[in-house]
């Protein structure tokens, strides 16, 4: 297995942390994997990125220039994505935030309205685990229940957040599941 | 057995000197290495040892000097603009016959430049960048694994021979985060009987870089000159890949040999038979082994983030008839494995 997945949004939607938990959860998996996140003064108000290569095999280029996944959780994100995504990919658009459409018939797109249904749960901030619970019912790049488990050494002074975290993770991959031809057959 | 971690290069370079028994760390902050002088405020005050956070990077050199010449392991980090502050005291380091580790995790440059990784500084670190006839060993990491263990490997070829030894990656490796088998902390620190110790019961011992008379002079320099030759017998080191078949080899390091790796995957997919050569010292540079390939491999890509600095080391290694050319980036921007292709696809079709 070999994924490529870009994740852009804006700075305080969870981008960098999105990133973090694939990355930890392919650790855990035991396969070779580079977290790469964006630095400098565009942490600032502007758009966010980072990179999570996951292999079975040695991982060469620190940097993604064409996702096999991507994930743009706001506009400008999706302005990169929408071009640099690989034929046959999947791109899952954060709807809420982002009103525009893209018009590629060789990938698969999840248009996801993560806000919306992160404030239905009354996680207002959770928009971030909407979209992974989204990616991974598109591809198991790791297993739900693996992302379950990182959380749950996470916050294990705060069991509350950790299930708030936990119900806009599955809301993102159930909706998903039920509302697209993205998801894969189970 | 050690365990597996996932750490930052950044992280991994302040661990790894942790492990190596660096009991003395001075620095001061600039990114894209401030988690470096972070982590090491944090950890050598728990492991009992010396930090300090100095006013200059000028401070922190002269610091590492007075460090080194009691006989601690010392360290200092920086990048780019800062290295260049540094580089009087490590040639007063080199002059003195001091073992020390300077790492600088390179920027985007000229001047103040940018936070971006970047390769610039290559001549400066290989060639001396301070006054005077003496080189250090360059060690060029490509992976967070890498940048502990050459941690590591720096403070022990410092020692062995009494000479400052620099780490060299880009900012990109810095922030990259990867999977990290911890290393064993080194137990056994090799004696330094010509340290500053207080001279009781002894003859004393005089460190310095400087005679008044040429001629007094000359069994330091000596010294400094017959050790440089042994650095260059011994001490060379690189990594080969895909050479038995390859047609067209690619010379990178660094975050450039990371994205190399992907571009040969990439041509090799479309048939062209690419190896890579990446040296992992830059000083000593790979010179016989480079030339060695030449008698079997007659076309050479240099992939670097600079302006064209390596190509140089490898022009002068490969001889005349072998053809060489360059792809690039500079000024912190990364260096992308497609760009590295369409070079390659350029040359081979």
């Amino acid at each position: 297995m070999h994924e490529e997945i870009a994740i852009g949004g804006f700075g305080g939607q969870g981008v960098l942390f999105l990133g973090r938990l694939l990355t930890e959860a392919a650790f855990r998996e035991e396969r070779e994997v580079v977290y790469m996140p964006s630095y400098g003064a565009e942490k600032r108000g502007g758009t966010v990125w980072c990179n999570v290569t996951i292999s079975d095999e040695r991982i060469g280029a620190l940097f993604i220039a064409r996702p096999t996944i991507a994930v743009a959780m706001n506009s400008a994100s999706l302005t990169r994505f929408e071009q640099t995504t690989r034929s046959g990919g999947v791109l899952v658009v954060n709807q809420s935030l982002v009103p525009e459409t893209v018009a590629r018939e060789d990938i698969s797109i999840v248009y996801i309205p993560a806000n919306d249904l992160a404030a239905e749960l009354g996680d207002s901030g959770g928009s971030n685990l909407v979209a992974l619970g989204a990616l991974l019912a598109c591809r198991a790049v790791v297993s739900v229940s693996r992302i379950n488990k990182i959380m749950e050494d996470m916050l294990t002074k705060n069991p509350e957040r950790l299930e708030i975290n936990k119900r806009s993770l599955n809301r993102g991959y159930s909706w998903t599941q039920q509302n697209t031809q993205a998801a894969r057959q189970v | 057995m050690f365990e597996k971690t996932l750490m930052a290069g950044n992280i991994a370079i302040a661990e790894g000197a942790i492990s190596a028994g660096c009991h003395a760390y001075f620095g001061y902050p600039i990114t894209p290495q401030n988690e470096i002088l972070e982590h090491m405020s944090k950890r050598m005050p728990e492991e009992g040892r010396v930090f300090v956070q100095t006013e200059s990077e000028i401070a922190a050199i002269n610091m590492v000097h007075g460090a080194a010449a009691s006989g601690c392991r010392a360290m200092t980090t920086t990048s780019s603009p800062g290295f260049s502050l540094k580089q009087e005291g490590i040639s007063y380091l080199a002059g003195a016959n001091l073992p020390a580790v300077i790492v600088n995790v390179m920027r985007g440059g000229p001047g103040l430049g940018n936070i971006g990784g970047a390769q610039g500084d290559y001549f400066q670190a290989t060639k001396g960048g301070g006054h005077g006839d003496y080189r250090v060993i360059v060690l060029a990491p490509a992976t967070v694994q890498e940048m502990m263990d050459f941690t590591m490997l720096a403070f022990e070829l410092a020692d062995k021979y009494r000479n400052p030894t620099i780490v060299l990656p880009d900012g990109f490796l810095g922030q990259a985060i990867e999977p990290v088998t911890m290393r064993a902390p080194v137990t056994k620190l090799p004696e330094k009987p010509w340290a500053i110790t207080g001279a009781v019961g002894r003859a004393k011992n005089i460190i310095n870089s400087f005679a008044m008379e040429p001629i007094n002079d000359q069994p330091r320099i000596e010294l400094i000159r017959q050790k440089l030759e042994r650095i260059r017998q011994d001490e060379v080191r690189f990594e080969s890949i895909n050479l038995d078949d390859a047609a067209l080899v690619i010379v990178a390091y660094g975050s450039a040999f990371r994205s190399a790796m992907t571009a040969m995957q990439m041509a090799r997919e479309e048939g062209l038979k690419v190896g890579i050569f990446r040296p992992i010292t830059l000083f000593p540079f790979p010179i016989k082994p480079l030339s060695d390939l030449s008698r079997k491999v007659k076309r050479f890509l240099v992939a670097e983030m600079s302006f064209g600095q390596l190509i140089e080391d490898v022009r002068l290694s490969l001889g005349a008839d072998a053809q060489v050319e360059l792809v690039n980036q500079f000024g912190g921007v990364p260096m992308s494995a497609d760009e590295i292709l369409e070079a390659i696809e350029k040359i081979m079709k």
